[in-house]
């Protein structure tokens, strides 16, 4: 009896050990093992998308925003019947059905069916689905950027590429601000692919990307695309630039040029449409560049109001070449060959000055260096070194020739004229996201000192009056200072191309306060030889420009400045 | 055959069985409100997990919303809706405005500045106030 219920207890303890023992085997010896089995067919990492940050102007209007959309995703291990799913999404999807069988036909766990589905339709799509109790495809959060403006603005913005990370402007320069942190959840799904929320494992917030508020007010902006949408339709050159910008600052206020492109589809745009024409394109400045010379040659006393410069009628014989003015002039004081544009007189300027400290000057009003403007694509120009230059090279520096700038260096050295010497960085960004304070930046260098800077501005103020090469630039109760600058086309085979011409206009006013500093380039209007000058081009634009910017910032008028333009058009083919 | 042979009984230890079975009960019992709370657990989850995607949802639908009344109001769009006139620009008579005196002080040259041309708005602080009346 006994060795009965002994061999049965025995057998008993075997049974109960074995047990034990598989038990110990799967749980603790094996644990790993089939925990990565178990993790892989049901653990996943969710990614939680953070949102790109929008970007504002100065007043808080949204110039890039995000749509929401669903990035639709199959896992072929949870499809049973590919046909059904894949005629019942294809009309959500908008794919035909063969198509989307092919690709539903799958093991994979990971399959991208459809990018960019708008949030209504994957919803309703997913409501279809599940209501004919269907498995198999999934949607991802995810979104577009969208630019509401269109066009306006598009060479600061830029855009995003198909990754959803910058690929020019703005967007390119401040992604990662924009960008933000994703975060992610581990979470467990159930066979159907339902999270089980009691299963939710480690889990990270997404930081979201910070809103950049620019420094562009998109009022000026506005009145700055259309009137150089007007001169590239009516004079129809090959590009048209203008940028205003507050020469206090330094902060760029609008930037417009054309021929432009819609960020939203800028797979559909020309490289011609995307080059940013105000940094990365380079031009010889023509006479504009005669301040360099001028507030150099007076900031060091080589110059003062009372030097007249024998501007030899008009022709000037030097290093066995011909330097002429448009109208030849004898005796002119300063101020005057800057009116009357004089390139004998700032070539004669130019030789009173040692070459270094010219080409010093040269350089620090910001020439032959990048501006550092937070746009990609920014070149810094071609200014040769003094050992490089031949006899001729200086004098014609001194009028804008043998040296090439962007629009943005040039809208620069002229704010330092218009703000006491001082040149500025320009700036861009205001600030990166809330709370975040503006950040100041101090001048880049005392150019000239100040009173070289106002003698300058004030003998720019008479370039737009009746005498000088632009009355068309006035603008109706304000003074007015600026510059024309008309230069010829550089041909590609050396030398200069005939009667092509790019046109130039860069200002400021009011002349004793200013607020508003602005450059227009014309390049290669088709208006013929006769009629292709800056005052005439550049000139009248900048002043509708400034008139509508002068309205919108609602600037007081000058009563001493209400000067009518009657008259101006009778001296408009003189204009040089 | 003995007549006298004492009758073997098995005895039930009410007792101790009455412990045991209570106990049993009781674990029972906990593992039922175990699997209760768990099944609660799980249907308040996928609550929450529903809860969750109609909110996401919604808030998709109202930033989509937002995106189209932001592109439909764009100076794009407006200047494009005026130039092929479905909207007008209507001039405001110079009597049509109010003027409001800001309680700002007076500026250096004894000139006040409306609420609309407040400068900071536009250019931060800082920078040189505009005068105002004309």
């Amino acid at each position: 009896m006994c060795g009965r219920i002994g061999v049965v207890c025995a057998l008993l303890v075997l049974i109960f050990t074995a047990f034990a023992w598989r038990l110990i085997h799967l749980q603790i010896l094996k644990h790993d093992y089939y925990q990565e089995i178990a993790a892989n067919k049901n653990d996943s990492r969710k990614v939680i998308p953070a949102r790109r940050g929008r970007i504002l102007d100065r007043n808080g209007e949204e110039l890039a925003v995000n749509i929401p959309v669903q990035m639709v995703y199959a896992d072929g291990s949870h499809i049973h019947d590919p046909t059904a799913l894949a005629t019942l999404a294809a009309p959500f999807l908008e794919v035909p059905v063969k198509e989307l069988t092919e690709k539903l036909t799958t093991k994979s766990k990971y399959v991208v069916i459809r990018k960019g589905v708008s949030e209504e339709k994957a919803q309703d799509m997913m409501r279809a689905i599940e209501k004919a109790n269907l498995h198999g495809l999934y949607l991802q959060e995810g979104s577009v950027r969208s630019y509401p403006n269109g066009e306006m603005l598009c060479d600061v913005l830029g855009y995003v590429d198909h990754t959803g990370h910058g690929a020019d402007g703005i967007e390119k320069t401040c992604d990662a601000a924009l960008t933000g942190q994703e975060g992610f959840r581990m979470i467990e799904h159930d066979r159907k692919g339902r999270e089980i929320v009691v299963y939710r494992g480690q889990e990270q917030s997404p930081e979201n990307g910070s809103d950049i508020r620019l420094s562009i007010d998109m009022g000026l902006q506005a009145i700055a695309e259309r009137e150089v949408d007007e001169a590239y339709k009516t004079n129809h050159p090959a590009s048209a630039t203008a940028i205003l910008a507050d020469p206090n600052t330094g902060e760029i206020l609008a930037l417009a040029s054309r021929p432009n492109y819609d960020p939203n589809k800028f797979n559909e745009a020309k490289p011609e449409q995307m080059r940013n024409r105000a940094i990365s394109d380079m031009y010889e400045p023509g006479s504009v560049f005669k301040i360099v010379v001028t507030s150099a040659a007076y900031n060091e006393g080589i110059v003062d109001d009372k030097t007249r410069i024998f501007c030899e009628n008009g022709h000037f014989s030097y290093g066995g070449k011909i330097i002429k003015d448009h109208h030849g002039s004898g005796d002119l004081s300063i101020p005057e060959i800057l009116m009357k544009s004089s390139n004998v007189g700032a070539a004669k300027i130019s030789l009173r000055m040692k070459d270094q400290m010219f080409y010093d000057y040269v350089r620090k009003y910001g020439f032959g260096t990048r501006t550092g403007i937070p746009l990609p694509g920014e070149i810094s120009g071609l200014v040769n070194p003094p050992h490089r230059w031949d006899m001729l090279t200086k004098t014609r520096m001194a009028f804008g020739q043998s040296i090439s700038v962007t629009p943005i260096q040039m809208v620069m050295a002229m704010s330092a004229i218009a703000n006491g010497g001082k040149l500025l960085k320009p700036k861009l960004v205001l600030s990166m996201g809330e709370g975040s304070n503006e950040l100041q930046e101090p001048p880049v260098a005392q150019v000239v000192k100040s009173e070289s800077a106002n003698y300058i501005a004030n003998a720019l103020e008479k370039v737009v009056g009746n005498q000088g090469t632009a009355p068309l630039a006035r603008i109706e109760g304000y003074r007015v200072a600026g510059k024309t600058g008309t230069a010829q086309k550089i041909s590609p085979h050396g030398g200069y191309l005939e009667g092509r011409y790019i046109v130039s206009f860069a200002g400021f006013f009011p002349v004793n306060k200013p607020k508003i500093m602005g450059i227009v380039i014309v390049d290669d209007a088709k208006l013929g030889e006769t009629a292709n000058y800056g005052g005439s081009v550049a000139g009248p634009v900048f002043a509708k420009i400034g008139e509508k910017a002068a309205r919108h910032l609602d600037m007081d008028p000058e009563a001493a400045c209400s000067v009518s333009k009657q008259g101006s058009s009778t001296t408009a083919v003189s204009l040089r | 055959m003995s007549v006298n042979r004492r009758r073997t009984t098995n005895t039930i230890e009410v007792n101790f069985l009455a412990r045991w079975l209570v106990i049993v009960f009781l674990i029972g019992l906990a593992g039922l409100f175990f699997v209760y709370l768990k099944n609660q657990q799980h249907a308040v989850g996928n609550q929450s997990r529903l809860i969750e995607a109609a909110l996401r949802e919604e808030e998709a639908r109202d930033e989509a919303l937002k995106a189209k009344i932001t592109s439909m109001t764009s100076r794009g769009a407006l200047q494009h809706r005026l130039d092929d006139g479905y909207i007008t620009l209507q001039a405001i008579r110079d009597t049509a405005i109010a003027r409001i005196t800001p309680p700002a002080p007076a500026e250096v040259d004894g000139v006040l500045r409306t609420a609309s041309r407040d400068p900071e708005s536009r250019f931060g602080p800082g920078v040189p106030q505009r005068s105002v009346n004309r």
